[in-house]
């Protein structure tokens, strides 16, 4: 008997009941499978997103690549000259090799000061020429201030990391370790009080906030939220280095960055198609869970309500649980809102294979070496990762490759 | 007597005035609710009177259309211990209902000893 069935014309061919239901079916999945969205490409919106929501997209896209000037609002202070310029490997949104210089000043537990009145904890590395020609190169360290390297984040997915709510991110909470399981994560809070989730020390609370801050510590663009520029270690700018009118962007263009970064779709997972690579990176993931690296490392978190469709309680592999959690001594470095010298925020492990360096600093070169250099909460399941074969090893690392 | 009511005139002038100024503060305070001002770690939402706990307005300036005030303030979270002294721009338009703030802007923001 043949049995055939296409898209197309749904024919069935053959006389059976049993022949007709099986083709039927074998259409009905075609067709479905036909109908799938296809999983967006690193650096392509969400899914499921409106005309109008694509079109606020490509309008924020173009703010994110505009490169300023003086004349347009850069500086005098600032690290880049647009947001692509450190946000741009292997595609618009994604990593980049710049390094940037954070301080604060940690003065006793549960009390950080931010130095928010010494230029605050962005140390600026670039200076305009206008301030270059006083004899002003860059923002320096200020004094006693404890100082850390921090590389550039992939910002895909998250839209859906903004979206998750903070009774998500808090039902996570173990801070008395009450478990016993050694791990014992929190939030850290804004300076507001609100749960932070952003930051390599979760110290910002949504993208918005995020985004309104980028411009004016990284670009010295002044915004309505933020009019003034940035001063140099808390003195003001000269005002004969400074060309552009304050506010130098309108408030529509945080607006606009904002949805392109909501909107810009999480990295594609990984889907070895060799049975080998499958069955290590499965066997892979069995010990990421075993190792308890999953504790930390949550994989999936899901979304609250929303009005827009593409963010509305959806399931987003984050791979972190958004809290903080103390590292040890050897990763130890500023305090910032809440969070001690030796937290950090779990990082996001979704999009892993497409960065080049790891950890919060990219000071390590392998995924294996960042791994070796957890300590504090995560020492047993560092420990316990060095423990494996050479067989365990590569499928944990194989899993990750599918990150 | 006419010195008693005169008294009591200037007292009661003064406690109105007081009583205006101490609810044109409140009234400043509920409309800054649910605004954002500053960015990134120097971002302050305003959620709720209590987290103002103090607010100057040190000058005003208002043309048909447009209101800009400055203000200083202390802040504090609730349930933190941190204080912020924050300078703020807050910047009104005239709608069809009356005054609306269109945004508010972080001028200095300091961390109280």
């Amino acid at each position: 008997m043949k049995v055939t069935a296409t898209c197309q014309s749904g024919s069935l061919e053959g006389n059976s009941k049993t022949a007709q239901a099986v083709g039927a079916l074998l259409c009905c999945l075609l067709v479905s499978g036909c109908k799938t969205p296809k999983e967006p490409e690193l650096g392509e919106p969400l899914a499921e997103l409106t005309p109008e929501q694509q079109a606020q997209f490509r309008a924020g896209q173009d703010v994110f690549d505009r490169v300023f000037t003086p004349e347009t609002g850069l500086g005098p202070l600032f690290n880049s000259v647009s947001c692509a310029e450190c946000h741009e490997d292997p595609v618009r949104g994604g990593t980049g090799d710049e390094v940037e210089v954070h301080a604060t000043r940690f003065t006793s537990p549960g009390a950080c000061d931010e130095l928010f009145d010494k230029g605050g904890p962005v140390i600026q590395q670039d200076a305009t020429e206008l301030l270059k020609a006083i004899g002003i190169l860059k923002e320096q360290v200020p004094a006693k201030a404890a100082q850390a390297r921090r590389s550039t984040p992939p910002l895909f997915g998250f839209g859906l990391v903004d979206g998750i709510p903070d009774s998500t991110i808090l039902s996570h909470e173990d801070p008395y370790d009450r478990d016993h399981n050694g791990i014992s994560g929190r939030a850290n809070r804004a300076i507001d009080g609100r749960v932070g989730r952003f930051g390599r020390k979760a110290a910002v609370a949504t993208l918005f906030d995020f985004n309104a801050g980028a411009f004016p510590q990284e670009q010295g663009v002044t915004t309505p939220l933020s009019p003034v520029e940035e001063t140099i270690n808390g003195t003001p700018v000269p005002p004969e280095t400074d060309p552009a009118r304050d506010p130098e962007i309108p408030l529509a263009d945080i607006e606009k960055v904002t949805a392109f970064t909501r909107f810009l779709a999480p990295p594609p997972r990984q889907h070895f198609t060799n049975f080998l690579d499958a069955h290590l990176a499965r066997r892979g993931e069995r010990l990421f869970a075993e190792l308890k690296c999953a504790v930390c490392h949550v994989p999936k978190m899901k979304t609250g309500p929303s009005p827009i469709k593409a963010l509305d309680r959806k399931t987003v592999a984050l791979y972190s649980d958004l809290l903080v959690h103390d590292m040890g001594p050897a990763l130890t470095d500023i305090c910032l809102g809440q969070a001690l010298p030796s937290e950090f925020r779990t990082e996001m492990l979704m999009g892993l294979r497409f960065r080049e360096h790891f950890l919060h600093d990219g000071s390590a070169e392998s995924v294996e070496g960042a791994i070796e250099r957890h300590g504090g909460e995560a020492a047993r399941s560092r420990d316990k990762f060095k423990a494996l074969d050479k067989k365990d090893k590569k499928a944990l690392l194989k899993f990750l490759e599918t990150l | 007597m006419k010195n008693l009511t005169s008294l009591i005139a200037v007292l009661a002038i003064a406690a109105l005035t007081v009583s205006a100024a101490l609810s044109e503060i409140e009234q400043m305070k509920a409309d800054l609710i649910g605004h954002t001002m500053g960015g990134r770690e120097k971002t302050w939402k305003f959620q709720s009177t209590d987290q103002i706990k103090q607010l100057v307005i040190k000058s005003r300036v208002e043309d048909g259309r447009r209101q800009v005030c400055l203000l200083a303030l202390q802040l504090q979270a609730t349930n933190a211990t941190e204080r912020y002294a924050a300078e703020a721009k807050v910047e009104y338009w005239r709608t069809p209902t009356g005054w609306k703030v269109d945004h508010v802007g972080l001028l200095s923001l300091k961390k109280m000893e």
